[in-house]
């Protein structure tokens, strides 16, 4: 068997609609996933993300490109890649007339896991979860977190060697996304491989061994979150309050990007105390700070992650 | 594998939609208050056709349980993603569509058989006509279940669908001659009710239990398109759930 769990070769899908125009959601997408990794694929809403998570997923056909799990073309053999993967769909809910354990068991038992194993996964999930003290409540009664959290517990209990979960934590609290995160560390030191969509900056940057960055359907960044802020040519952020009129006084000490009313400064310790310096001569308050994985998302993309 | 069909899981599918089926009960018991309703109206302005009014509800009872395919599909598909959970797992499409109408028919069975029961009170079934029974409201919960399965991946939008789903209840449920005689449809218009799947299987039932008459050649005309509409628009649901495990 290979030693990747994934492997995508210049994946492309347009979609075409009546009447509308074609929209090209993946312009040639290649990425590879070693199997026991956690990778991330970052990106502005509409990037492409979930397009290539449901080809990966086997739910949507490429127009062009190969993808292989485990070694099987997610196109041609379906029927044997689906085993290997599971998936938390975007925007994705439980049974709202069942409750948590009941969502997680069935579940487990539909795609083969005998009884007692489905039982002991189930729990343990759950737990996992925090999601023991609502496990028999029907889900319909739970919040919009806890719904999450009864999806994201159904997938992880699978135990799959693939996983692919679109936006696992959307509207979970801090609290219930660093337990996600914990869980997903666990099952990738068990073996599993996950590959996960995420537009917050600090999930990708805790979460992924490697992150991929695709804007408008093509992979622009492809490492660690470390290499990513490399990549802009600093370590340092002065950010200038106010700074976007007199951005051509700091061009020439780095990378500048407009942030809001904000314009920062990427640059090494060697020129802080220039730029800090022109700043208050130009009566502009600065701040330092360490360069950001949202600093490096807006150098690769131009735009911020929150941009529509 | 004949066909290539896997079953694997689909069992435990279907459990998981009576399981959720069965924490709405009310839906459940609800069901059966159009044909209540109905019977009410029957027992006081025209007793005498009580028993074809029983057997109608029982096929339009059995209609329904296609058109709550309809919205379940829907309903997990558009509002909580679910199919992509199901379909991107071990089990196949074809099981999760008979999980889905399997469910539906488990689930909401129990009502139509108090209906059953009222039936055998006022009327009581010869085996053969208990037979032509059983066979003829498995046909329409295929038929009924297949329209409903394919309706519901059409739409992107629950309230769409809805007026949708009342409209085939209305068209096969009510219009037809399924909760009155047949004897009272023009002659012109006999051939065309017969191959309509609800209207074909009510005057079957009903000519088996003595209610109704047929020629021959309308009994073959009305079992011959019941069972074919039953076994394509079957498989068509099978064809048409694997096509829709993937999006192209």
């Amino acid at each position: 068997m290979s030693q990747e769990a994934l492997h995508a070769g210049d994946v492309r899908k347009v979609y075409r609609s009546r009447g509308g125009p074609a929209i090209e959601a993946l312009r040639g997408v290649s990425l590879a996933l070693r199997r026991g990794e956690r990778v991330s694929l970052l990106g502005r809403n509409g990037a492409g993300k979930t397009t290539f998570l449901r080809i990966a997923s086997t739910l949507l056909i490429p127009t062009s490109g190969t993808i292989r799990v485990f070694d099987f073309d997610v196109v041609g053999e379906p029927e044997k890649v689906r085993p290997l993967i599971a998936v938390v769909p975007q925007e994705g809910k439980p049974f709202f007339h069942l409750t948590p354990r009941e969502q997680v068991y069935c579940y487990l038992r539909a795609r083969g896991i005998p009884r007692e194993a489905a039982k002991a996964r189930t729990e343990e999930s759950l737990t996992k979860m925090g999601l023991e003290e609502v496990a028999d409540r029907l889900s319909v009664t739970l919040s919009g977190g806890q719904k999450q959290r009864a999806m994201v517990a159904t997938v992880m209990a699978t135990e799959a060697p693939l996983l692919f979960l679109d936006e696992p934590t959307i509207g979970l609290d801090p609290f219930a996304r660093r337990a996600v995160w914990d869980v997903l560390r666990d099952l990738t030191r068990k073996g599993s491989t996950v590959l996960l969509t995420t537009h917050y900056l600090d999930e990708a940057e805790a979460l992924s061994e490697r992150l991929y960055i695709v804007e408008e359907g093509r992979v622009l960044f492809e490492g660690r979150a470390e290499d990513a802020k490399r990549q802009i040519g600093g370590t340092l952020r002065v950010s200038i309050e106010n700074g976007g009129p007199h951005r051509d006084l700091f061009e020439s000490f780095g990378q500048t990007v407009a942030e809001g009313t904000s314009l920062n400064v990427i640059t090494g310790p060697e020129r802080i105390h220039e730029i800090m310096d022109l700043a208050f001569r130009n009566r502009l308050s600065a701040t330092v700070g360490p360069v950001t994985l949202e600093e490096a998302f807006l150098t690769i993309v131009g735009r911020s992650i929150d941009e529509e | 594998m004949a066909f290539g069909l896997r079953w694997a899981g689909s069992g435990v599918f279907l459990a998981t939609e009576i399981r959720v089926q069965l924490h709405e009960w009310l839906a459940i018991v609800t069901g059966t208050l159009t044909p209540g309703a109905l019977l009410i109206f029957v027992a006081i302005l025209a007793p005498d056709l009580l028993p074809v009014t029983l057997v109608g509800g029982l096929v339009y009872s059995m209609f329904l349980i296609g058109q709550r395919v309809l919205n379940e599909a829907a309903y997990i598909r558009i509002d909580h993603k679910l199919n992509e959970l199901y379909h991107a797992s071990p089990l196949s499409p074809e099981g999760y569509f008979v999980g889905i109408a399997g469910g539906m028919l488990v689930a909401y069975l129990p009502p139509s058989l108090v209906l059953l029961v009222i039936l055998e009170w006022l009327h009581p079934l010869s085996l053969v006509a208990a037979l032509a029974l059983v066979g003829c409201l498995l046909a329409v919960w295929a038929v009924s279940s297949a329209i409903g399965y394919v309706v519901s991946t059409l739409f992107k939008d629950m309230k769409t669908i809805w007026p949708y789903s009342a409209l085939l209840t209305n068209l096969f449920g009510i219009l037809p001659p399924v909760f009155y005689p047949l004897r009272l449809v023009p002659m012109e218009w006999r051939a065309l009710v017969l191959v309509v799947p609800t209207s074909a299987a009510a005057a079957l039932v009903n000519a088996a239990a003595g209610l109704e008459t047929l020629t021959r050649g309308e009994t073959i005309l009305a079992a011959g398109a019941l069972a074919l509409e039953a076994f394509v628009l079957f498989i068509f649901g099978i064809y048409w759930a694997r096509r829709m495990a993937r999006e192209r």
